[in-house]
């Protein structure tokens, strides 16, 4: 599983990266993590805003900190299909 | 006079504008506005704002929610580029987009309230109302002079999804807000009602004369200056921010993990403080020997009975109607402006103070003294050329003031100041390309003059 982190380095994109760093090691799902700060290649995802996530190419939350349960069970689900 | 003597009075200056800075203006305003600033960036889902500004919206919606969105968004500056980006491409277009980029940084909670109680609630709200007009006057301008690019680019980039996602905000949000606002309204709005004591007692004591006499012979008032001096119930706030600075750093470091003791003595000594600070305390330097009464009158005054009420119920609100969720996200986002604001602010403080005594008034005056279109300019291009950080222009501005800058010129300059730095043209070169900045800088220093000359006719 893919998961990235859209964000130009704010302290709120780097909580997000912990949340779901500690969100995956929960739900006990191997994933590979990729911090994505161009202000290009953030524009290429459907978000207005920064810190977002993105699970296998999806963006699940932007402009935000979603809760660590509300992550894990994005990972889960993204795990299942 | 001698080096020393010199580098004394330098010293002095800073610390009377620290201490007079910390004592009667971070309190009752600042305080209050960091809170709103956490609470706008955590409890604001930023769709609620956004989906005005997608492709589709009319003019009449679109702009005046970009002005609006500035108000609400741009608390942080690291959220302005993106939306900025995102609104420009996938978005209103280039319009929308420019005035968002003037309006937000200039209209936050945190400078307005500030520029307010420091420098003068006229200054405030010329502030808000031209950075509006003229930010919405610059976005339709942008827009009709690169028209053709907007079309070539609309049909150039896929539609936005993003700006189509609905998100309300709860009705406890605003009600909770508005509180929030009473509480900073309440503290620094300079009416009879809120002003005037309703009871007054005397604590006594000798002591209080005489502490204050030091006071003054160590940070001696200067009103030639501006040079507010401290009174005995400054160095008690200043004290209790001090406890402030500690608990919070022990109990809001790590909030988003769950309260601790240490959040609990934290807030309760916010409130303590603003609650101190609404009293009117006056040390009484009365002479013994006529049997005249010494000590500190401390009057009750419809400020305090205002805040005591709308503090209260913040207090009941963030326990009963939020989940303990939200309010940690609160505090979290409270405490990072904080960190992220406040040394860089006494630090400016200290400096700004210091010029004062070291620019001579006769440059001031001459430079900007008057109201003229030189003047409205010098005042814009010393706001692009020097950058300072957020807020920091504030206590720079009232250092020009008490130096016998015209207003005029003086809002010329808190316009310019954080809408244009070296850095941030930097940045928008990069989003619009170099054309379309040349022409945005170019109007902002045009429309900032214009503002600067309008507001000082307006004043005069």
């Amino acid at each position: 599983m893919e998961i990235k982190i859209l964000g130009g380095g704010c302290a709120r994109c780097e909580r997000l990266e912990r949340l779901a760093l500690e969100a995956a090691a929960e739900a006990g799902v191997e994933a590979t993590f990729t911090k994505v700060k161009e202000m290009d290649a953030i524009m290429g995802y459907d978000v207005m805003s920064t810190p977002a996530l993105v699970i296998d190419e999806e963006v699940k939350s932007s402009g935000r900190l979603p809760r660590k349960e509300e992550i894990a069970e994005w990972i889960r689900a993204a795990q299942g299909t | 006079m001698n080096a020393l003597e010199y580098v004394t009075i330098l010293l002095q200056t800073g610390l009377s504008s620290l201490t007079a800075y910390l004592a009667a203006h971070v309190l009752l305003c600042l305080l209050p506005a960091f809170f709103i600033a956490g609470a706008l960036s955590a409890l604001v889902p930023k769709e609620a704002i956004t989906k005005y500004l997608g492709r589709d919206a009319p003019k009449w919606i679109s702009y005046p929610a970009s002005a609006l969105g500035g108000f609400v968004l741009a608390v942080c500056s690291c959220t302005i580029m993106p939306l900025f980006a995102s609104i420009h491409r996938k978005g209103a277009g280039l319009g929308p987009a420019i005035t968002f980029l003037f309006v937000g940084p200039a209209v936050n909670i945190l400078a307005i309230s500030f520029t307010g109680v420091q420098i003068g609630m006229d200054i405030a709200l010329a502030r808000i109302v031209l950075s509006i007009v003229f930010g919405i006057g610059i976005g339709l301008l942008m827009a009709w002079f690169f028209r053709q690019d907007d079309e070539a680019h609309n049909a150039a980039t896929n539609g936005g999804g993003a700006f189509a996602r609905e998100d309300k905000v709860p009705g406890r949000t605003w009600v909770f807000f508005a509180l929030l606002l009473g509480v900073l309204i309440a503290g620094t709005l300079q009416v009879g009602v809120l002003t005037r004591s309703y009871a007054t007692f005397t604590l006594p004591g000798s002591w209080a004369g005489s502490f204050q006499a030091w006071l003054d012979s160590v940070v001696p008032p200067n009103p030639a200056l501006g040079i507010e001096g401290v009174s005995v119930h400054g160095v008690l706030l200043i004290g209790l921010l001090i406890l402030i600075a500690v608990t919070a750093w022990l109990g809001l470091n790590k909030v988003d993990e769950g309260f601790n003791g240490w959040t609990y003595v934290a807030l309760g000594l916010v409130t303590l403080t603003l609650v101190v600070a609404s009293f009117k305390v006056v040390a009484i330097a009365g002479s013994p020997s006529i049997g005249s009464r010494q000590g500190l009158s401390v009057g009750v005054t419809g400020k305090l009975i205002a805040e005591i009420t709308l503090i209260a119920a913040v207090w009941w609100m963030a326990a009963r109607r939020f989940e303990a969720y939200d309010i940690q996200e609160w505090l979290w986002e409270m405490w990072r402006f904080v960190k992220q604001i406040i040394p860089l602010l006494v630090v400016g403080v200290f400096l700004a103070g210091m010029a004062r005594a070291l620019i001579p008034a006769t440059w001031i005056e001459t430079l900007a003294g008057r109201n003229t279109v030189w003047a409205n300019l010098a005042g814009v291009l010393f706001g692009v050329f020097m950058y300072f950080p957020t807020l920091v222009e504030v206590p720079i501005a009232q250092t020009f003031l008490s130096l016998g800058m015209h207003r005029g010129p003086l809002l010329a300059y808190l316009l310019a100041d954080p809408e244009l730095s070296v850095q941030s043209i930097l940045i928008t070169n990069s989003v619009i390309g170099r054309k379309k900045t040349a022409v945005y800088v170019v109007l902002v220093t045009i429309f900032s003059t214009l503002a600067g000359l309008i507001f000082g006719w307006f004043i005069r």
